[in-house]
């Protein structure tokens, strides 16, 4: 550290460049702290150094040093800076985009929406014709209906009981084989394809769930988590 | 240094940040892949159970945390799908706003569960509770305690009691933990409602309506169960919907676990003791003791848990009785008597061949007895004897069922039926009184047939030589050389003395025609000195 | 059709060769040697914490209630959350330590000498800025240690005579740790400092580039070498090094010693050990040596000398003979530091 310590003189030394410079010979370093106070501060290098000294800003200080380059030589060093310009693009783009595709995978949600086969009924419980509305965790009502003997799955549809119109619920109406949305005379057939109503002149659907049965158990794949209404808050 | 230079080693540099950049990805995929099987699944609470459980995790938050770690809550089934109930059932309540009944029975988790209902129906363990009406009870009931409440004798100090003891508490919470109660809810008088006044049909439903409407309630309409009859998981209990059993007992609340029921403990809570001590027994074995070591590599969380598939270190109860295994296609019962070929239940061993009913036939006519068996003994050794075979050779498991069945027949034999005989030529013929337990003679032989010669008997089912020896066949030769032989020629000489010199001599008949067989002789003849 | 430059250069009047020129700063030649460059660590390593700040203040939530959960979550869930964690605490582990380190550079080389006054006084702004970053950046965590280590750094602005209270209360949010002390200990942390520290930052490395580097020549270098050297490519070029190191060392310690995180926060049981972080443990030191008042009023003037240091220097080397006080009475605090450092972390209590 105290190598390191400037020239001990009271006074601010001129810049080095001045022929003042005295040698101090036990001192490795000589220089200025400061610079003089009446001159100013070292000038910006568009304004014109005063003395002609090697120019700092020149391109490749070392290639000035050596003697004129035979033109293979030149293409040599200019291949070979070429190639280590190349190379250490290289190293900075790879290591530095890793690092960035590594923070966009952090960013993009860490799993996909958070889905499970949660139980609905026993199968032997619900008869053709029945219907049943499910709430899934996330509050979301879904309209399952039975419209067929089989006991396959196929017997089941899980419909969004959401009107795609403008958002009322819908029922099922099992005398008229179709779900209907009280509020605008909406209607869908049994596999939510709107077939009256506003919903049919925009040609929308309702939304599905999958189903499942396993073990004369009706499951349906929902959403596990969502924001919790207001009453829950 | 210059350009040229510190281009390359930016180059060289960047290549090492890559690397280590490399290196925090195989951290973050290793890390990924070791926690894959240890995150708990995702537990998501229905929406008709929602209300239970955010104003139970306050207030019970045990019941909630058991039921977040069990598969039920993994696939949605919740508070309320096992405890919802109908209007019209006997202990059916309004809570907020959902009906609901406290006792979950066979009844309701077969609506799901079905085959395992069936099989859990037919099998003894479903019976369980007929008990009540056994020689056990009477020792509970009327020896240990006493049928009619009775008043205490002098005050308890420092808390003031009901009027009455009530007789039946060892019944209570004795007998009936094991082998299930009668569930009864409070009349009006504090008189319990049962199944045997409600009259459920088929669907639980009561179809008494004077029983149900003398059912008392609590100031929110809540039924009062009695509480000499619930809390009970006795796995035989009687329900108000008039099913039988409570899966419960072996599949505890509220996680319902099944690693739980495959464990030899979970069986211990009952089957232990000196009348019956089959975990005793099974710790002694090496089946036990191979369990014990080797717990870890039980695969006790496997979903199916197939014997030679997913796990093979050791047996436990529920593996030789229960459990699927290869060789039966991974097929589970919850029928536990399907493998078991003797009854060692009973004074004298019977062969396990069950009728319609799952009851063993007890026939003795052939014609007849072929006639009444749907499945016989020779079928259920077959299914034990293909779980054997998973570890064992066919010869070592048809010798050791040689061996088994030797020491039934020898207790069978030379005890079992000898002393059923005797005990019945000394009632037949007045000596002693029809009733159980007021002659010393009979503590004796019911310790012989009901707790030594059990335990002996069991001990050589299970292949554990001290139990089978010591605290079995030993302790069944000393009561009735020491004991039980000598209080009944006791008996027979007082008789004659009395002047039933008639009755003695027909009594003395059978009992010296018994001790003068050659498997009983040596007493006389190392007197004579032989 | 005119060409896409010269659309750009119609629009935005910037002339690149003269920008080139005002941002081409002549490098002197000392620079060279790599430990002159250790001003252009901290400046890199903010660079590092702005960034990774940025990721992880996508899923920290500031309030109680959430605050350790979505901790939990970066460490355990979002995927390479625990390495950009892991770097942003050792990114300001370094880089307090890079600042104190050139701090001392400055100092024992006396660069804070006339004209540079102000640039000191700057630096000690962005030393303090650094430090408080630090000291908010550890209580977001909210386990055990950080929620007790604001609470008593709290309690000891609160008893600085006069302002203490007023201090403590705006730092909380109230007269304790309540419902919404994170949420403002977060904004101070993820908002107020870093905008404060981008503009001190400018500023002093404008005086920088319009006082010049205090140059110093090395006495093995030929007089008649060039005294200066390209900022471009050349000297960008060291700090492109040094910068690449910083990630590697960065990427070896996140992986080796990631950051853990300890018990959650129970503002009813104070754990046996408290420690702050390791920076403050001077400071801790001091105020377990001397009662109350009088360790945080000295703590408040050895403070408040080191930033008017520059003018006290200067009246010392005009008044007296020892113009090199600064360096034996520099060597003094040092010791005195790490003294007070190694004591502190040596026992529990």
């Amino acid at each position: 550290m105290s190598e390191e310590t400037p020239q001990e003189d009271g006074q601010p030394t001129p810049p080095p460049s001045s022929p003042a410079g005295e040698p101090a010979p036990d001192n490795w370093l000589v220089g200025d702290s400061a610079p003089p106070a009446e001159i100013p501060a070292p000038a910006p290098a568009n304004q014109a150094d005063p003395e002609p000294a090697p120019a700092w800003n020149a391109p490749e200080p070392v290639a000035e040093a050596e003697p004129p380059a035979l033109p293979e030589a030149i293409d040599r060093r200019s291949f070979l800076s070429r190639a280590s310009s190349i190379a250490m693009g290289a190293g900075l783009v790879g290591s530095y985009g890793v690092f960035a595709a590594m923070a966009g995978r952090f960013l993009y949600p860490a799993h996909p929406p958070l889905k499970g086969w949660l139980f609905v009924i026993e199968v032997a419980a619900m008869k053709p014709g029945a219907s049943l509305t499910y709430t899934a965790p996330d509050g979301a009502t879904i309209a399952v209906a039975r419209q067929g003997l089989t006991g396959q799955v196929g017997d089941f549809i899980a419909l969004s009981s959401t009107c795609p119109h403008l958002g009322c619920k819908v029922h099922w109406e099992g005398q008229n084989q179709r779900f209907f949305c009280p509020c605008h005379n909406g209607a869908f057939d049994p596999s939510g394809k709107a077939t009256a109503g506003p919903p049919k002149e925009a040609g929308q659907s309702l939304g599905r769930y999958p189903l499942r049965i396993d073990g004369g158990l009706l499951y349906i794949e929902v959403p596990l988590e969502g924001l919790p209404g207001p009453e829950e808050a | 240094m210059s350009l040229e230079a510190k281009r390359r080693i930016i180059f060289i540099l960047g290549l090492l940040f890559l690397t280590s950049l490399v290196f925090v990805q195989w951290m973050e995929v290793t890390r990924k892949r070791e926690e894959a099987g240890l995150s708990a699944a995702h537990v998501a609470v229905p929406a008709s159970s929602k209300g239970c459980v955010d104003c139970h995790a306050e207030n019970s938050p045990g019941i909630v945390a058991h039921w977040k770690g069990s598969t039920h809550a993994e696939k949605g089934v919740a508070c309320f799908e096992c405890h919802q109930a109908q209007q019209g059932e006997a202990d059916a309540f309004s809570h907020y706003g959902q009906t609901i009944a406290t006792v979950v029975t066979p009844m309701d988790c077969s609506r799901c569960h079905v085959t395992e209902g069936e099989e859990f129906a037919h099998s003894h363990h479903a019976k369980a509770a007929n008990i009540l009406a056994s020689l056990d009870n009477l020792l509970a009931e009327t020896v240990e305690g006493s049928r009619e409440p009775f008043n205490p004798h002098s005050p308890t100090l420092g808390r003031e009691m009901a009027a009455q003891v009530n007789g039946l508490a060892s019944v209570n919470s004795g007998c009936q933990q094991c082998h299930g109660g009668r569930v009864a809810l409070l009349d009006k008088d504090g008189k319990p409602v049962t199944n045997l006044d409600l009259k459920p049909g088929s669907d639980g439903k009561p179809t008494n309506a004077e029983a149900l409407g003398r059912v008392a309630r609590d100031a929110k309409g809540k039924p009062m169960l009695d509480s000499k009859t619930w809390p009970n998981t006795g796995i035989g209990r009687i329900n108000l919907d008039g099913s039988l059993g409570s899966c419960a007992a072996c599949h505890s609340r509220h996680d319902f676990s099944p690693r739980r029921a495959r464990q030899p403990e979970n069986c211990g809570k009952c089957h232990l003791g000196p009348d019956h001590p089959q975990e005793e027994i099974y710790n002694e074995s090496k089946h036990g003791v191979a369990y014990r070591d080797l717990r870890d590599k039980m695969n006790l969380d496997a979903k199916d848990w197939v014997l030679g598939k997913d796990y093979s270190a050791a047996p436990t109860c529920a593996t030789c009785h229960m459990s699927g295994n290869m060789r039966n296609g991974g097929k589970t019962t919850h029928d536990p008597g399907e493998r078991i070929s003797w009854t060692n239940r009973p004074p004298v061993s019977l062969v396990m061949d069950t009728d319609a009913q799952h009851g063993v036939v007890k026939e003795a006519d052939p014609e007849k007895r072929r006639g009444l068996i749907v499945d016989t003994w020779q079928q259920k050794r077959q299914r034990m004897t293909d779980t054997c075979m998973h570890c064992h050779s066919p010869d070592y498991v048809n010798n050791f069922y040689k061996q088994y069945d030797d020491l039934v027949r020898l207790y069978n034999e030379k005890f079992g039926k000898p002393g059923l005989a005797i005990m019945a030529a000394m009632k037949k013929n007045g000596l002693l009184s029809e009733k159980d337990f007021d002659e010393k003679v009979e503590w004796s032989w019911y310790l012989i047939w009901h707790h030594e010669g059990r335990r002996a008997r069991h001990g050589a089912s299970m292949m554990a030589p001290d139990y089978t020896h010591w605290h079995g066949m030993f302790e069944v030769a000393e009561r009735w050389y020491t004991e039980f032989i000598p209080e009944i020629r006791e008996i027979i000489e007082t008789a004659k003395k009395d002047g039933k010199k008639e009755a003695a001599e027909a009594a003395g008949k059978v009992v010296e025609e018994i001790m003068g067989r050659a498997e009983h002789k040596w007493p006389e003849e190392f007197k004579k000195g032989k | 059709m005119i060409s896409p430059i010269a659309w750009l250069k119609e629009r935005i009047p910037v002339d690149g060769d003269q920008l080139a020129e005002l941002s081409n700063e002549p490098v002197p030649n000392h620079l060279k040697r790599w430990w002159f460059a250790l001003g252009g660590t901290p400046a890199y390593l903010f660079v590092v914490q702005i960034v990774t700040g940025i990721l992880l203040a996508f899923y920290y939530e500031p309030s109680p209630r959430t605050a350790y959960g979505s901790v939990q979550y970066i460490t355990d869930t979002a995927a390479y959350g625990w390495y950009f964690r892991s770097v942003h605490k050792w990114g300001a582990t370094l880089m307090i330590a890079a600042v104190i380190l050139h701090q001392m550079r400055v100092f024992f080389t006396g660069a804070y000498r006339k004209p540079r006054e102000i640039n000191w006084m700057i630096g000690m702004c962005l030393l303090v800025c650094t430090l408080m970053a630090g000291f908010t950046g550890y209580s977001l965590v909210y386990e055990q240690l950080s929620y007790w280590g604001t609470t008593v750094g709290a309690n000891i602005s609160g008893s600085v005579p006069v302002v203490g209270p007023f201090m403590r209360d705006m730092m909380l949010g109230g007269e304790a740790y309540n419902e919404r002390t994170l949420s403002r200990l977060f904004i101070v942390h993820a908002a107020i400092l870093p905008a404060l520290m981008v503009g001190l930052i400018v500023v002093h490395i404008a005086l920088i580039r319009l006082q010049g580097v205090t140059e110093f020549q090395f006495k093995d270098e030929p007089a008649d070498k060039p005294k200066h050297f390209p900022f471009f490519p050349d000297h960008l070029y060291t700090e492109l090094s040094i910068g690449l190191v910083l990630m590697i060392v960065l990427s070896a310690l996140a992986t080796i010693l990631p950051a853990t995180l300890g018990p959650r926060a129970d503002p009813l049981s104070t754990p046996e050990v408290i420690k702050p972080e390791w920076f403050f443990y001077v400071t801790f030191r001091w105020l377990k040596l001397f009662s109350g008042t009088f360790a945080i009023l000295s703590s408040g003037f050895i403070a408040f000398t080191m930033f008017i240091w520059p003018f006290i220097d200067g009246w010392i080397r005009r008044k007296s003979k020892f113009q090199e006080a600064s360096v034996a009475i520099g060597i003094l605090a040092v010791l005195a530091i790490i003294g007070l450092t190694v004591w502190e972390a040596a026992v529990a209590h």
